[in-house]
């Protein structure tokens, strides 16, 4: 099986006229995409991560056919987005904004009915469907059956809208910022449903988001974008791995504070304890790899009589590798 | 694709629309009668009752029953096709129907069906109980022949409006030329103005919209002049089935405008 979705040296430019007077105005270009190239396979997850005004959206729009690019080529499903858009249109679920894209009129089902017709299902497979996604997503718990479409809350918009994309059992995921919004447990709900979709159901999933955190946990490898070019690209570890940031070793030990310096003195680090109450004595050691000290150095604490209260590292997030790759700016 | 099934989602859709809506609901059924008021009212204040009867020979409360009645049913049916692509594009749903594989000339073809269905329907809410007034229960039969003339006008009229649809909604704040474009297409339709007396000019121009020659044939049969509406329904079919490729590249060309700007996703 070939490449799900392939992006190569992708241009956009946005033209937008500045009124200056009456008659007068000038042609501003504001250069969306400057040579954006990726792939996503199937059965992955890839997050294309970024600020507000990244490019992300410019990026699932053109792979959705929704916007042609000023140029370079992709491809979906191994169909070019531009030239053959009808067959790339046959093997996307696209999911965009929250909280709009249905008839306030209509029920969710209805809604759910109308698209189907739309994508050229057949009535009793789209009912069935229907029927399915329903129950996978709780929307039969929510009363998405017999609410119409302008009474949902922004969780039920967000698993109605996802409900769509996975109406046709699309090979291909586009989903522009799904959680955006959502309280928790919509969120969480479908954080675990685009991975299951993934992992279980071989599905390719672009996933964008500006969320680092949830970036982390919903994406296999992850792109950072910003100002229109890919700044990073790799599983999280990866990226982590990739900055120079210390990781930070916690250890709160209970116990005579004279003999802290000691063990202390005896690692190659910097390192910084506060003492707290209780003789209780919170030490924070910075390292590259804690792992690899971590194991010799409890030794030296219950050796020298500390009691360990409690152990935590502490790894760069995404945000400082963001912040680290895009040149603390964005 | 079936068509079918379009229209059968449509119809959820716009039956949606005018039965939880009561307002809409309402409006619906109490429009002629309004318009209808509104041309009498004047007509009284002008002219006398008489005068239009020797000019036209109907009756004006008749005539504008009909005239309101006749702007009602064409008007509601493309009203959704000159409007649609400006609601879709603000409730957010027109990323996912150009996003999709559907027939466009099918789709656009079904928009207007079932709300060409409920208008005629209005005809026994609106012209019928006027008719049976004037008529008798000859207004029956009366009735059904207004309104079988009226499905070939509103149905001519289809992709004459996906025509002009498409190609006002390529100019941007096509939602201001749509209020320049409707007005002219009223007066050019002849639905008050029977059509017969226009002057050359305007005659000539309103040959071009499909559903004038439906007007026409309904005015003449109102009339009694029913010899030549055959042809004038024969040529509102003709005239409409020009505009069905003119439709389809309007589509075209509409949707290559928008995905090269980029459709809205806001």
């Amino acid at each position: 099986m070939g490449l799900a979705i392939e992006a190569v040296n992708l241009v956009k430019r946005y033209r937008t006229k500045k009124r200056l007077g009456l008659f007068k105005s000038v042609t501003e270009v504001v250069e969306a995409l400057k040579g954006v190239s990726f792939s996503v396979r199937y059965g992955e997850v890839v997050g294309l991560l970024g600020p507000n005004g990244a490019g992300k959206t410019t990026t699932i729009k053109i792979l959705a056919t929704l916007l042609i690019p000023d140029g370079g080529e992709a491809r979906v499903a191994g169909y070019d987005v531009v030239e053959e858009a009808d067959k790339v249109r046959k093997n996307i679920g696209l999911m965009l904004t929250v909280e709009k894209g249905f008839y306030g009129k209509l029920t969710g089902r209805e809604n759910l009915e109308y698209f189907a017709a739309l994508y050229g299902m057949d009535r009793d497979v789209a009912r069935e469907r229907i029927d399915y996604l329903i129950k996978l997503l709780e929307l039969d718990k929510l009363g998405a059956d017999t609410k119409l479409y302008e009474e949902f809350s922004l969780g039920m918009k967000a698993r109605l809208s996802l409900a769509r994309a996975l109406l046709t059992d699309a090979p291909i995921l586009l989903l522009d910022e799904p959680t955006l919004g959502l309280d928790p447990p919509s969120a969480r709900k479908i954080r675990e449903l685009v991975k299951d979709l993934a992992h279980r159901d071989g599905k390719a999933v672009l996933y964008t988001t500006h969320n680092m955190f949830e970036a982390e946990l919903v994406c296999d490898r992850i792109i950072m974008i910003n100002k229109g070019r890919i700044v990073a690209e790799g599983t999280p570890a990866e990226l982590k791995e990739r900055i120079p940031k210390l990781k930070v070793l916690n250890i709160a030990v209970r116990g005579n504070q004279g003999n802290l310096k000691d063990i202390l003195n005896s690692i190659d680090s910097k390192f910084e304890v506060d003492s707290g109450e209780a003789d209780v004595h919170n030490i924070k050691v910075y390292l590259k790899k804690p792992e690899e000290v971590l194991d010799e150095l409890l030794k030296k604490f219950i050796g020298r009589g500390f009691e360990v209260v409690s152990i935590k590292i502490e790894e760069p997030t995404l945000e400082d590798v963001f912040i680290y790759f895009s040149g603390g700016s964005t | 694709m079936s068509m079918l099934d379009l229209v059968r989602v449509e119809f959820k859709l716009v039956y949606g629309d005018l039965f939880r809506r009561k307002s809409a609901f309402i409006t619906f059924i109490l429009y002629p009668y309004i318009f209808t008021s509104f041309t009498l009212f004047i007509g009284y204040a002008v002219g006398s009752p008489r005068g239009f009867v020797e000019r036209v020979g109907v009756d004006p409360v008749v005539y504008m029953i009909t005239a309101s009645y006749m702007l009602m049913s064409i008007f509601s049916s493309i009203d959704d096709l000159l409007w649609r692509p400006l609601l879709d594009l603000h409730i957010g749903t027109l990323p996912y129907i150009i996003a999709s594989p559907v027939n466009r000339l099918k789709y656009y073809t079904a928009i207007p069906i079932p709300r060409l269905v409920a208008v005629l329907l209005l005809g026994f809410t609106s012209i019928l109980p006027v008719y049976i007034l004037y008529y008798g229960l000859e207004g029956v039969a009366v009735v059904f022949v207004v309104i079988s003339i009226l499905i070939v006008g509103c149905l001519t009229m289809v992709f004459f409006s996906i025509a002009l649809a498409m190609s006002i909604h390529r100019v941007g704040e096509s939602w201001r030329m749509l209020n320049i474009v409707r007005p002219v297409l009223m007066i050019l339709m002849g639905v008050y103005y029977p059509r017969m007396f226009m002057p050359l000019a305007s005659y000539i121009l309103s040959s071009f919209i499909p559903s004038s020659h439906a007007v026409e044939a309904v005015q003449r049969f109102l009339m009694g002049m029913s010899s030549d509406i055959y042809i004038l329904i024969v040529l509102a079919i003709a005239i409409s089935f020009i505009y069905m490729p003119i439709g389809k590249i309007s589509i075209r060309e509409w949707e290559k405008s928008r995905v090269r700007r980029g459709v809205e996703t806001f």
